[in-house]
C-alpha cells in the first residue's frame, strides 16, 4: 500500500489533476468569457518558472514562492491583457500564442537565469514526511481543484458570471447596457491567469528538474483538445476531457499496453497525430463535446 | 563591425531569410483573403512541401532543381485535399470562425505528427551538386540560395501579376464578400476556390523547399515559420497581398539585425513583440 502512494500511479494522478484543473481554466476563458487563450502553456511556464527561480535562487519558503509566482503570473498577464484583450478573437488567439512562444524562447535564450537547455533543478517537495511526500503533495493538488471545479459552478450563476456570458454572446450590448466589459474581461483574465501560473509553481516539484522542451506547444493543445472533446459548455468537460485523452493515453497506453522499445520514440508522434485527428472529428460531428448542451433545469447559458 | 556593414549584412541576409517568407505569406494571405480564417495547418503544408522535394531529391535521386517543380505541385494538390476533405465540408456544417482555426491547429497537429510516423524524427538535407560560393556585398552566399532567391522573385512577379493585373484578385474578393452575387456574375464557387488553395499550397511548398534548401529539412519547419506568416499577414493587412510582402521582407530584415549584433532567437522575441505593438495600434483591424 505505502509503495503504492509513493509510486507512479499518485504522480500520474497529480499531473492528471494538474491539466484538469488547465482545462477547467480554459473553459473558464474560452465558454464563459470568449477570450481565446492559444498561450496556456506560456503562463504555466512562467508560474513554473518563476517559483523555482524564487526557490532556488532567493531561497525563499516553498508557499510565499508559490504565492508569488501566481502573483507574477497575474502581472504579466495583466501586461498582455491591456494590450490584446479589446482587438478581435484572430488577434488575440496570436498575441496569446507568441506570448507563449516567447516564454519559449527567452527561457531557452537565458541560460544565466533558466540555465537553458540544460534544466533547472532541482525543485524538492516542500516537505517531506518519507514515503507519504508524494501522496500528500497531490492531495493538495486534488483539493485545490476540487475548489477550483466548486468555485467554477458558483461562479456560473453569480452575477458576475452572467456579465461574462454576456460579454462573450454580446459586448456591444452589454457595454450599452453601462457595463465596463472591458475592464471586467481584464480582471478575469488576470485572476484565471495567475491561476494558471499557480498551478504551473505547484507544477515545479513534481518535474523536480524543469526544461524548455517541457512547455512546448503540444501542452496547449493537448488542453484545447481535452476541453473539445469533453464538452467546452460544461463544468466537467475538462475533467471528462483530460481523462479522455491524457489520461487514456499518457497513463492507461503507455503504463499497461506493452510497447516494443523501437516504437517507443514513435508513440508521442502517435499519441499528437490521433488528438489532432480527434479534435477534427469533435468540430465537425460533435462541436460540444461528448458531454454536448447544458441539461434542462440549470440557469447557466441561457 | 562598421555602421556600414552592420546595414549591408542586415539587409542582405534578411532579405535572404524574407524570400521563402514572402511566398508563404503570400500564399497564406490568399487562403485568409478568400475564405477569412487564419489556417494553421498552412504550416504542413511548407514543410510537406520540402518532405515532397526530400523524397525526390534524396531518395529517388533526382537532381535538386528537377525535383523542385514536383514537389511543388504535390503540395498544391496537398492543400486542395485539406480544402475538399476537411474545410469545406466544415463550412458547410457552418462551423464558426474561431472554432475554423481550432479545426486547422487539429489537422496541423495531425498531419506534422501522422509525416513524424512516416519520415521518422530525423532531419534530413538536400544533395547539391558542387555549390559555389559567392560574395555579395562582402556577405557569403552558396550559389543555391541565390538561385533560390532568383526563383522567389520570379514566383513572387508571377502570384503579383496574377492577383493585381488579373481579375482573380477581384474574383477572390467578390467570392469572399458575397458568394450568391460571384455565382451570378460567372463565378463557380469550387472550382474557383480549388484554384485558389492550389496556388497558395504550391507557394507554401515552395516556401518550405527554399527553406530546407537554406538549413534543413525538419517535421516543424513550417511551424516554426506559421506564427511569423499569420502575423505579417495581420500586420500587412488582412488579404493584401502587396502589404504581406512588404510586411515580411521588413520582418528579415529587422530579425537579421538583431541577430547580427544578438542571439537569433532574440530577433524572433523582437518581431512577435513588434507585431503585438502594431496589432494593439491598429486597433484589432484584423
Amino acid at each position: 500500500m505505502e509503495q503504492l502512494l509513493s509510486g507512479y500511479f499518485v504522480y500520474s494522478f497529480a499531473f492528471l489533476f494538474v491539466f484538469i484543473a488547465l482545462a477547467t481554466i480554459l473553459h473558464m476563458q474560452f465558454s464563459l468569457t470568449g477570450i481565446v487563450n492559444f498561450g496556456i502553456v506560456g503562463f504555466w511556464a512562467f508560474g513554473m518558472y518563476s517559483c523555482a527561480l524564487l526557490l532556488l535562487k532567493l531561497h525563499i519558503p516553498f508557499v510565499p514562492a508559490v504565492l508569488l509566482a501566481s502573483v507574477l503570473t497575474g502581472i504579466v498577464s495583466l501586461l498582455l491583457g491591456r494590450i490584446i484583450l479589446n482587438l478581435d478573437n484572430q488577434a488575440v488567439l496570436v498575441g496569446t500564442l507568441a506570448f507563449a512562444t516567447i516564454i519559449e524562447y527567452l527561457v531557452t535564450t537565458e541560460k544565466w537565469l533558466t540555465n537553458g537547455v540544460m534544466g533547472l533543478g532541482t525543485i524538492n517537495f516542500p516537505f517531506d514526511i518519507g514515503r507519504m511526500t508524494l501522496f500528500v503533495y497531490f492531495l493538495i493538488i486534488l483539493a485545490i481543484t476540487v475548489l477550483l471545479l466548486l468555485y467554477v459552478s458558483r461562479l456560473r450563476l453569480s452575477p458576475f458570471g452572467r456579465l461574462l456570458l454576456s460579454i462573450k454572446d454580446n459586448e456591444s450590448l452589454s457595454q450599452s447596457l453601462g457595463k465596463p466589459t472591458f475592464r471586467q474581461k481584464l480582471v478575469f483574465f488576470t485572476f484565471t491567469s495567475a491561476v494558471i501560473g499557480l498551478f504551473g509553481a505547484l507544477t515545479a516539484p513534481l518535474y523536480n528538474c524543469i526544461f524548455p522542451r517541457m512547455i512546448g506547444p503540444g501542452v496547449t493543445f493537448s488542453i484545447w483538445i481535452a476541453l473539445m472533446l469533453g464538452g467546452r459548455k460544461r463544468l466537467f468537460g475538462g475533467l471528462i476531457g483530460v481523462l479522455a485523452t491524457i489520461g487514456l493515453f499518457e497513463f492507461l497506453i503507455e503504463t499497461v499496453v506493452p510497447i516494443p522499445a523501437e516504437y517507443a520514440e514513435m508513440v508521442p508522434n502517435f499519441k499528437f497525430a490521433a488528438y489532432g485527428l480527434t479534435l477534427m472529428l469533435v468540430l465537425m460531428f460533435r462541436p460540444l463535446g461528448i458531454l454536448g448542451e447544458e441539461g434542462r433545469g440549470t440557469k447557466y447559458g441561457e | 563591425m562598421a555602421f556600414s556593414t552592420f546595414v549591408t549584412s542586415s539587409l542582405v541576409i534578411g532579405l535572404l531569410e524574407a524570400a521563402p517568407l514572402v511566398l508563404a505569406a503570400i500564399g497564406f494571405t490568399l487562403i485568409f483573403r478568400l475564405n477569412g480564417f487564419i489556417n494553421v495547418a498552412y504550416s504542413e503544408n511548407i514543410t510537406l512541401g520540402a518532405y515532397f522535394a526530400v523524397v525526390f531529391n534524396s531518395i529517388l535521386g533526382l537532381n535538386f532543381y528537377a525535383s523542385i517543380l514536383p514537389a511543388a505541385l504535390l503540395s498544391g494538390a496537398f492543400s486542395v485535399l485539406t480544402y475538399l476533405v476537411v474545410f469545406r465540408p466544415a463550412f458547410n456544417r457552418g462551423v464558426g470562425k474561431t472554432e475554423m482555426i481550432i479545426l486547422s491547429v487539429g489537422l496541423s497537429f495531425f498531419v506534422r505528427y501522422g509525416s513524424r510516423l512516416i519520415f521518422g524524427n530525423d532531419l534530413f538535407n538536400f544533395d547539391f551538386v558542387n555549390p559555389s560560393y559567392l560574395s555579395v556585398f562582402g556577405i557569403g552566399i552558396t550559389s543555391i540560395q541565390l538561385t533560390c532567391i532568383g526563383l522567389v522573385l520570379i514566383i513572387s512577379i508571377g502570384l503579383y501579376i496574377l492577383i493585381y493585373r488579373t481579375n482573380y484578385g477581384e474574383m477572390t474578393r467578390a467570392l469572399a464578400d458575397n458568394e450568391q452575387l460571384a455565382m451570378v456574375s460567372g463565378i463557380n464557387p469550387t472550382r474557383f476556390s480549388i484554384l485558389i488553395w492550389f496556388i497558395a499550397g504550391t507557394a507554401g511548398g515552395l516556401a518550405g523547399i527554399f527553406y530546407g534548401a537554406f538549413s534543413f529539412v525538419s517535421s516543424s519547419l513550417g511551424w516554426n515559420l506559421i506564427l511569423i506568416v499569420i502575423m505579417v499577414t495581420i500586420v500587412g493587412g488582412i488579404g493584401s497581398v502587396r502589404g504581406a510582402l512588404i510586411a515580411s521582407a521588413c520582418a528579415g530584415i529587422v530579425a537579421s539585425a538583431i541577430t547580427l549584433v544578438s542571439k537569433p532567437l532574440y530577433g524572433q522575441v523582437a518581431l512577435l513583440l513588434i507585431f503585438i505593438a502594431i496589432l494593439k495600434l491598429r486597433k484589432g483591424r484584423a
